[in-house]
């Protein structure tokens, strides 16, 4: 079951990964305003949308390690794996969101950034997950853990505000596509489908990677285990 | 095609090269870092038994 799951979800992955470009491409029109840089917007949003859930990933696993780490440390340690890999695929996807809003706001505004709500608290919160990477980077010793968990679940903090934030205050970004008042949605259906799309091969690939980050971690951690336990017998 | 459009294309495809080269290449190092702790366990086994 296991392998067959291996086998399948990364090639159902890749099929929805063609189709989603497929449609934001060539089915979906171009905007009746912007044109074709419209088409930014397929990629922009998903990404903006699944770092916010990746982070998630990454408070569920810091709450987890600092609820365990005493009582059932194995438990901990997968947490703290989890903990990792949520917040490095987000910042793989903030990055993203990072790059691609400034190409699309160039044509759209004519600048490549502004200092509004919506982008700061973005920023923000990408410096914050990228500081969380690098204590766990360079940070060595027993604390390093339980410092990176409390990072993590303070960075989090920031993802509701990141959200509000064009709702809360009036920002150059465009209102929020959904559940942004009575004209929010997008009304066309192919550009809804092409969204749509793009949002379930992107949610995929996401899983794709997380998969594999937390199984990378999850090894460093049983072989640094190893090595110390060998490092105490050869000490005594 | 207008200059405006050739400007606008060029910007979609900068943004979609951006995120399939971010992406990729984030998924390529995770798999350089997937060979080298199987690389590190094996040797480990080798060297206990």
């Amino acid at each position: 079951m296991k392998k067959a799951l291996l086998t399948f979800f990364p090639l159902i992955t890749i099929l929805l990964m063609i189709w989603g470009y497929y449609q934001a491409i060539y089915v979906a029109p171009n905007d009746a305003m912007q044109g074709e840089v419209s088409r930014i917007f397929y990629y922009h949003v998903p990404h903006a949308m699944l770092c916010f859930a990746f982070f998630a990933v990454s408070l569920v696993g810091s709450i987890g390690y600092l609820s365990y780490r005493r009582a059932r440390p194995a438990l901990a340690q997968a947490s703290d794996a989890l903990a990792l890999a949520g917040a490095e695929v987000g910042v793989v996807y903030c990055t993203i969101v990072l790059l691609t809003g400034p190409l699309w706001g160039r044509r759209a505004w004519g600048i490549w950034w502004t200092w509004d709500a919506r982008l700061t608290t973005t920023l923000v919160l990408w410096l914050i997950y990228v500081s969380y990477l690098l204590l766990r980077r360079f940070a060595a010793g027993p604390q390093m853990q339980t410092l990176a968990a409390v990072l993590g679940i303070f960075g989090a903090l920031d993802v509701p505000i990141v959200y509000m934030s064009n709702r809360w205050w009036r920002t150059q970004h465009p209102a929020p596509v959904f559940g942004g008042g009575p004209d929010s949605g997008i009304k066309d259906p192919a550009m809804l489908a092409a969204f749509g799309w793009n949002v379930l091969a992107w949610f995929c690939w996401g899983l794709l990677v997380l998969f594999l980050r937390y199984h990378v971690e999850r090894r460093h951690q049983q072989y640094a285990e190893l090595q110390a336990e060998e490092a105490l017998l050869s000490a005594d | 095609m207008d200059e405006r459009a050739i400007l606008d294309h060029q910007f979609v495809v900068a943004a979609y090269t951006i995120t399939w080269v971010l992406q990729l290449g984030y998924l390529a190092w995770l798999g350089w870092k997937w060979r080298s702790e199987k690389r590190d366990a094996e040797r480990r086994s080798r060297e206990t038994r």
